[in-house]
């Protein structure tokens, strides 16, 4: 630890090192707390194998474009920042380990989440026995703010309950003659997709709009002939999925094979995949589907991230690229406001200004509540001639909100 | 529930028993003929739907046209895997050891598959993917029919080559008595060779059925195998017209449980039926003495 750094940073810091000194046992020149030409280490585990292997690599991808802006433009804290990544191959156990043995062993000045609600609740409560900041990219569910996380920040704009908000509101706001009486729900058994759902149901429910249907299945479903021949049967006018990718294309196919002709068709997640329409073809047209982020949207940020992305990879990105780079943003916000970037103290003073501060991000503006709860909500787009559109809300619309829509 | 629910969900259950039936086949019968648990069927089956996908893909011509070239392409891969792979277990442990062996295949298969394809999930699209057919008030899907007319005619193949033929007669003679039919002549080695082949070949079909009509990942086959173990079993291991009637028992209780119990639930039709096939008749309802009858 070099005396200039300890001047430099003042006596806060000069706390953080002597804790860290402490804790981090003899390790003389480690990482952590770091001279001014030291890297600021970041550490992060993800899915890289395992079922969420193709969104944990996207995530990567994401953080990769991020540190790659932010050392183009000389740094943080004119340190430049790596990433330290680990594989946990999708599996809740080996998620702890690597976020304990990467601020334990390796001594990382940061932390980034990891993808999908089931990693992130236990990793961050790893990172809460650490007194460590952790915004994440991935964890949407409802339940991941309800475990006293005081030290976690979700950098999307809303939680999954809240995806389809828009979307409530224009159909409440209907005149009770067009206004849709009864609706199926469709959920995988997994707390993002069923919250999305759910959280819709509530409230059109509360409208007094009749569930009919209600089927939850689980995430190893793939014949999905029997749920679209209760929904049929019963009728519903609108049709609403809680969905990952493959449930929803194979629900979607299934529907149309019976010959279902809903008012309104929503699916999370699905419709918003380059892949989908490779995968329905010409029947997409008037799909609906909530998302946090497009590489249209003029948010400053956003234009460049698309542009360096697509230099970078060759290839736009997609939305959980575009959250791991707004989980970046995040961070690299509140550490450039507090002006360190090193276990210890410091990663109460950056929690702190999260609390009371809003980031410009590529998903717009965000700020948090006191659970970490983004609020912001998420825009909702539609299948338009082949091409998906942000319909809802109206600020921000690119095409009209079709209702009922055309036959698939 | 209405009427007309019950019978979509039977029609519906007919459809998926058929499919099952199909994917089943080749899997009852590697265990009939060498006694090998084949975890990897599913993940040939995989395989081939992603040479459907990729072959649609390329040429733009239907994924069945596919099968002029996967079907003898597993038919070899089958003779060679049992030739260098399956004959060098050891015969007494051969069925503890079939299933590590095959396991790493499976894992082998999944990896590749990531490797060249990635890990995104694909959907063959045809112009008749959503399209159907009014069967009495119940509508069929073109794609389902398709997949069950495979189903049907691989099975009826299977079955005539099995009962027909000298090569059927000398299959069924390795799979009753080995050492007897080694003293009639018969080249049991070879004969196992070929029957291993039939068995890939059948996933070639069943892969290409599953193309038509679901959306493939590389990990996709793990959700397979557990089922397909259980009709197996359910039907009595090594009998292929057992297994036939054991997925398209379960193909339409499963359909079926779906309409009062749900999905989940219904999922669980299997695995109970394989706790009370052990229970009550471990050879299984429809196979006879283990492995014998055809």
């Amino acid at each position: 630890m070099k005396v200039s750094t300890l001047l430099r940073f003042g006596g806060a810091a000069m706390a953080a090192a002597l804790t860290l000194t402490a804790c981090g046992g003899a390790q003389p020149g480690a990482s952590g707390g770091g001279a001014p030409t030291d890297p600021i280490t970041i550490g992060v585990s993800l899915p890289l194998t395992g079922d969420f292997s193709e969104p944990g690599k996207g995530v990567q991808r994401g953080y990769e474009a991020w540190a790659k802006a932010v050392n183009d433009k000389g740094g943080l804290l004119g340190r430049q920042v790596e990433l330290k990544i680990l594989d946990d191959q999708s599996n809740a156990d080996r998620v702890v380990s690597d976020y304990e043995s990467l601020i334990e062993q390796d001594q990382v000045d940061l932390v980034f989440g990891p993808f999908s609600t089931r990693l992130v609740v236990p990793s961050a409560r790893v990172a809460k026995e650490y007194g460590m900041l952790f915004v994440e990219p991935a964890g949407a569910a409802a339940q991941v703010f309800e475990q006293g996380f005081d030290n976690l920040f979700y950098a999307a704009p809303a939680i999954a309950d809240d995806h389809y908000n828009h979307l409530a509101e224009t159909i409440i706001a209907m005149p009770p003659d067009q206004r849709p009486k009864t609706a199926a729900y469709a959920a995988m058994d997994d707390p993002f997709a069923q919250g999305t759902a759910y959280g819709l149901k509530k409230k059109l429910e509360a409208a007094g709009i009749q569930t009919v249907v209600d089927e939850v299945y689980p995430p190893n479903t793939t014949d999905f002939g029997g749920i679209a021949a209760k929904i049929r049967d019963s009728g519903a006018e609108i049709m609403v999925g809680g969905t990952q990718y493959q449930d929803a294309v194979n629900l979607i196919v299934a529907l149309q094979q019976l010959n279902y002709q809903p008012k309104l068709a929503a699916f999370t997640t699905a419709p918003t995949n380059p892949e989908f329409p490779a995968a329905i073809g010409s029947k997409t047209e008037g799909i609906l589907s909530p998302t946090g982020w497009t590489a249209e949207a003029k948010f400053p940020s956003n234009v460049e991230f698309v542009k360096l992305y697509t230099a970078q990879f060759g290839s736009a990105p997609s939305e959980d690229e575009a959250n791991a780079y707004t989980t970046g943003e995040v961070v690299a916000a509140a550490v450039t406001a507090v002006g360190c970037a090193a276990q210890g103290d410091c990663q109460q003073k950056l929690i702190g200004w999260l609390r009371t501060n809003t980031v410009d991000t590529v998903v717009g503006p965000l700020s948090w509540d006191a659970q970490g709860r983004p609020q912001s909500a998420h825009l909702i787009q539609q299948y338009v001639d082949g091409k998906i559109k942000i319909v809802l809300p109206a600020e921000s619309k690119e095409a009209e909100f079709t209702f009922p829509k055309a036959a698939w | 529930m209405t009427g007309t629910l019950l019978f979509q969900s039977l029609v519906l259950g007919v459809l998926l028993g058929g499919l099952y039936a199909l994917l089943a086949a080749g899997l009852t019968l590697y265990f009939g003929v060498m006694r090998v648990v084949m975890i990897a069927h599913s993940a040939f089956l995989v395989l081939a739907a992603y040479l459907a996908w990729d072959f649609n893909q390329r040429t733009g011509l239907d994924p069945l046209v596919s099968l002029v070239v996967t079907v003898p392409l597993f038919f070899l891969a089958g003779v060679g895997m049992q030739r260098l792979l399956i004959a060098r277990l050891r015969p007494a442990t051969v069925t503890m050891m079939s299933v590590l062996l095959t396991f790493a295949v499976a894992l082998t298969i999944e990896g590749l598959l990531g490797f060249v394809y990635s890990g995104t999930q694909r959907r063959i699209q045809l112009p008749y993917s959503g399209a159907s057919i009014d069967f009495f008030g119940a509508r069929i899907a073109v794609v389902k029919l398709i997949a069950f007319g495979l189903a049907a005619l691989a099975l009826l193949g299977l079955f005539l080559v099995l009962t027909r033929t000298r090569f059927g007669q000398a299959l069924r003679a390795t799979i009753q008595h080995p050492q007897a039919a080694q003293l009639l002549g018969i080249d049991t080695n070879r004969i196992a060779g070929f029957g291993f082949g039939l068995g890939l070949a059948t996933a070639a079909i069943g892969g290409t059925a599953l193309a038509l009509d679901s959306t493939i990942f590389p990990s996709l086959h793990w959700h397979w195998i557990g089922p397909l173990m259980a009709i197996i079993v359910v039907g009595g291991l090594g009998s292929v017209p057992g297994a036939a009637i054991a997925a398209m028992l379960l193909g339409i209780m499963q359909s079926l449980l779906q309409l009062p119990m749900g999905t989940t639930w219904a999922q669980t039709v299997f695995y109970l039926a394989l706790f009370a096939t052990l229970m009550i008749r471990p050879q299984g309802f429809f196979g006879g003495r283990l492995a014998q009858r055809f």
